[in-house]
């Protein structure tokens, strides 16, 4: 069932065309996350949402209801800032009980409602804090707290982890997604980290200047992103220049390149001798030392990765405690990005030979 | 190695040294020409009165005993606290809608309003003055708008009381109150009032809950200023008071520069002051109350 | 009340908001507004209707002798004010800002003190002071004393928050690539303040110039400031002659904040 329907929405100030024809539909309980870069239109998206912002056209359902002209605190919304936004003159629990008030629930329910959230975000016992006398961490918690207590039937987040240092981002990451699922509650993430999206949503909706340029699951957007921009954006990723030479089936083809002739996964249709991009992803590559002799054994187990083989010299190193980053300079001049496991046994320097499957391959139109 | 040790201290000392001669013509001039002339109103308000000097050998309380023995000098002193407060209430009521209106603007007009904001504190308070006594005279712009739309046909008093002093006080001291209103308004997040609405609060709601509150302290400053500001004026109850409307500065000023009569003038200053002091500290602890949740 | 900014329609209770702060700002203006319309008009009275425009109170104005005395006394003890204000001021202003430790809010208060109490009262102070210590009120040292006095926390307070919102780093930066303390104050800190001594200036220059009680208990004899030659004025007359000095002070200070506007924006000021 569609929880939330955004259809079509534009939305401009003066002449700077704001949002394009944003159209996303989300499903019951579903977390989507809105990626971009600042400035590519996801915050005003949210505020659209919110009801902040009114789009100049197209419209915004919740459910079957249109809300495109709804006042804010008409919407049944729950919000999360960046600032937090908790009301510095209230207490923890004063926050909690405001949009209760608002919504006339009696002060027993009120109660035993703002007990149980304070308990499902583990702040029991802080109820009678001023948000000043907490840490970041705790006032992120209130302030999650604050928009579920009302029940709302969507949660809207604005980079709500963005003040956050490092290790309570992470912790913050798994909590969230943790509490949304229990709860089941219909989310929408703002976030400009790739990786915060990656790991806590069901769909990522990948926007920049003002569209949309995926949508999907973090998994089709990793693996099958639909062009470079979108590659570059979520991890790391190589790519090499070529042309269509032949088509093997419906999903892969061969692709001619400075390199030599590299076989690879790609979108249906596309024609021969189209201009290409081969993206790899630096994980999927397996280096091995150009003039060590390899064994059959080795090469039985490498069967995987054999379809395509280019050389080249590695021209960087850098350590990265669990990896090593090697940066590799092959005969065409391309510079591709590899991780190397384990101790790295490999010199600048070095002629090593890539080896990659073709499956692990995908060609971004150029 | 002690030399070594020693030159930093050495340097850090004469680096205050000679940086404290920076301070020392202000200094002088506000402990020689401020503080100290400080003292002598209440030096003076004890001299004893003379007909043939400015004050006799020795010193006395008479002069604050007559003054607050004399019911005259009571009823000045009430108007001029009722003249204060009139005038606080109103620029309150007049301020916080422009102040909250130029700190949500975002229009290119708001530097322009600004300046309407600013400038009448900027010019000056005789001529600011002046400009109501053509709107308020009986023959003035308010009397003949009032003649001309058939309201009246006689000219209302609108000068020389009470009244035309508010009315004016109002316009001279309003900019005090937008300001500190204005940058506490700015100092708010506009993230709350969003949250607010998020939660289900009406703008109405949101606005006595969050904004408000938040407010308070722009609120205490702005009105304390005003109430300090419209009691110790002079200018303006002296050119539109007349009788009915002369306030404890102008009575003060008569007594120094028409009577000549320093010590009791002195007296009626310090009484004045004290009066000043003693309404604000009580306003303080009242207003305290509705801050003490604020961070 | 308001969310003006957003991009949500605008409802009956905005425009209703709307018209009432728009009231506000033409109680602010129209006054001023009115002066100098009438200083501009024909007619012998200070009413409407206008008659038609005319210089003659302009020209009135600049052929009376006392006038013209009270705006030069006027001119001259402002600009002295704002030459020793802007020294000592700024002066005191970078002491208080880079080398005050333990005294620092204390020297901050006193510097400040002249803004806190009435304005009435400093006069009052300084005419029995002058009396006491024998200076009196027979030469100008008193009345330039007291504007001084009035005026210095203007020039403080606008070059404090100049040196408040100034980047230290930068003076460090340019002592580790050598440079001594006076070329440093000169080059990287002097520049970076400007503005602020320019505003406080500005603003000590249109406070001296409309300061009205310090005048009027400290001025000797015979020697009136401007407005106390306005004032004067008023008791015994009441036509356009006086709307046009107003306006000519109004003229001044719309220039001067034009100024300010130009070069720092109103937004940096501080009183």
């Amino acid at each position: 069932m569609t929880a939330l329907t955004i259809d079509r929405i534009n939305k401009r100030y003066g002449n700077l065309h704001i949002l394009k024809d944003i159209s996303i539909p989300i499903a019951q309980g579903e977390f989507v996350s809105l990626l971009g870069p600042s400035g590519c239109g996801k915050t005003t998206t949210l505020r659209c949402i919110a009801g902040f912002e009114r789009p100049d056209s197209g419209r915004i359902l919740f459910g079957v209801r249109d809300v495109t002209h709804a006042l804010p605190e008409q919407r049944d919304i729950g919000m999360v800032f960046q600032s937090y936004a908790l009301f510095p003159h209230m207490t923890v629990a004063e926050n909690l009980s405001f949009g209760l008030e608002v919504r006339k629930v009696s002060v027993a329910d009120r109660q035993r409602r703002i007990a149980e959230v304070l308990a499902m975000v583990r702040l029991e016992g802080y109820d009678k804090r001023y948000p000043r006398e907490l840490s970041g961490g705790q006032q992120q918690r209130v302030a999650l707290a604050r928009a579920l207590v009302i029940e709302p039937s969507v949660l809207l987040l604005d980079e709500p982890l963005a003040n956050l240092d490092a290790t309570l981002r992470d912790e913050m990451r798994f909590f969230i997604r943790d509490l949304q699922q229990r709860v089941g509650i219909t989310s929408i993430y703002v976030t400009h980290d790739q990786a915060e999206a990656m790991v806590m949503s069901d769909k990522i909706v990948v926007m920049s200047a003002g569209t949309i340029s995926q949508f999907g699951s973090p998994r089709e957007i990793y693996e099958r992103p639909v062009s470079q921009s979108v590659a570059g954006f979520i991890g790391r990723s190589n790519t090499i220049s070529g042309k269509i030479a032949e088509a093997l089936g419906q999903d892969s083809y061969k692709v001619e390149t400075p390199c030599g002739s590299i076989g690879t996964t790609g979108p249906a249709g596309l024609a021969k001798g189209a201009e290409v991009k081969i993206m790899i992803r630096p994980e999927n590559i397996r280096t091995l030392r150009h003039d060590a002799g390899i064994s059959r054994q080795q090469r039985a187990g490498e069967a995987g990765h054999g379809d395509n083989a280019l050389t080249g010299a590695v021209v960087n190193s850098i350590y990265q405690g669990s990896a090593n980053q090697l940066a590799v300079k092959l005969g065409s001049g391309d510079r591709i990005v590899v991780d190397v496991g384990g101790r790295n046994p490999l010199d600048v320097g070095e002629q090593v030979t890539l080896r990659f499957a073709a499956r692990d391959t995908w060609l971004l139109a150029s | 190695m002690s030399a070594v040790e020693a030159a930093p201290r050495v340097e850090g000392r004469s680096n205050r040294g000679t940086a404290t001669w920076m301070v020392v013509p202000a200094l002088v001039l506000l402990i020689g020409f401020f503080a100290l002339p400080y003292l002598t109103i209440i030096t003076m308000s004890l001299r004893e009165a003379s007909t043939r000097a400015v004050y006799g050998e020795g010193f006395t309380l008479a002069h604050y005993t007559t003054a607050l023995g004399d019911f005259y000098i009571w009823g000045i002193l009430g108007r001029t606290l009722l003249i204060g407060a009139t005038v606080t209430v109103i620029s309150l009521l007049l301020g916080y809608p422009v102040a909250y209106h130029l700190a949500k603007s975002r229009s290119r007009w708001t530097s322009l309003l600004y300046i309407f904001v600013l400038s009448p504190l900027l010019v000056g308070l005789v001529v600011r003055t002046f400009a109501w006594m053509i709107i308020l005279s009986n023959n003035g712009v308010a009397n003949q708008a009032l003649k001309a739309t058939g309201l009246i046909d006689f000219p209302l008093q609108l000068m020389n009381n009470s009244l035309g002093v508010t009315i004016a006080l109002t316009h001279v001291f309003l900019p005090f109150i937008i300001l500190p209103l204005l940058g506490n308004l700015q100092a708010i997040s506009p993230d709350l009032a969003m949250a607010s609405r998020s939660l289900g609060a009406s703008r109405m709601r949101t606005f006595w809950k969050v904004t408000l509150p938040l407010s308070m302290p722009g609120i205490q400053a702005g009105t304390i200023l005003v109430f300090v500001l419209s009691i110790s004026a002079y200018v303006t109850p002296a050119m539109l008071g007349g009788t009915g409307g002369r306030t404890m500065s102008v009575l003060v000023v008569q007594y120094l520069v028409d009577n000549f009569r320093w010590p009791a003038g002195a007296a009626l200053a310090i009484i004045m002051a004290a009066v000043a002091v003693i309404f604000v500290g009580l306003y303080l602890r009242l207003t305290a109350r509705a801050m003490r949740r604020l961070p | 009340m308001t969310g003006s900014s957003s991009g949500v329609e605008k409802t009956i209770w905005d425009h209703l908001f709307t018209a009432l702060v728009a009231a506000i700002y033409i109680f602010l203006m129209f006054p001023i507004v009115l002066v100098v319309l009438l200083s501009f008009n024909s007619g012998e009275f200070l009413a409407f209707p206008l008659e038609g425009f005319s210089l003659r109170w302009f020209e009135a104005l600049f052929s009376n002798k006392r006038f013209l005395d009270a705006t030069l006394y006027s001119i001259q003890i402002a600009a002295t004010s704002t030459i020793v204000n802007g020294v000592i001021g700024t002066l005191a202003a970078i002491y208080v800002a880079r080398h005050a430790t333990v005294f620092r809010d204390y020297i901050r208060l006193v510097m400040t003190a002249p803004l806190l109490v009435p304005e009435i009262l400093t006069a009052i102070a300084l005419l029995f002071y002058f009396y006491e210590i024998r200076i009196g009120t027979d030469y100008s040292i008193g009345i330039q004393i007291g504007h001084i006095v009035v005026t210095f926390p203007y020039v403080f307070l606008n070059v404090s928050s100049a040196l408040f919102n100034f980047d230290r780093s930068q003076e460090e930066a340019a002592r580790s690539l050598g440079a001594g303390g006076w070329m440093t104050f000169r080059r990287v800190t002097l520049p970076a303040i400007k503005p602020g001594i320019i505003t406080g200036c500005l603003f000590a220059f249109v406070i001296s110039f409309d300061i009205f009680n310090i005048s009027l208990l400290l001025k000797s004899i015979g020697k009136n400031t401007l407005p106390l030659e306005l004032f004067d004025y008023l008791r015994f007359n009441f036509d356009p002659t006086a709307a046009a000095i107003a306006s000519l002070s109004i003229f001044m200070t719309f220039a001067a904040i034009l100024i300010i506007d130009r070069t720092v924006g109103l937004r940096s000021l501080r009183f």
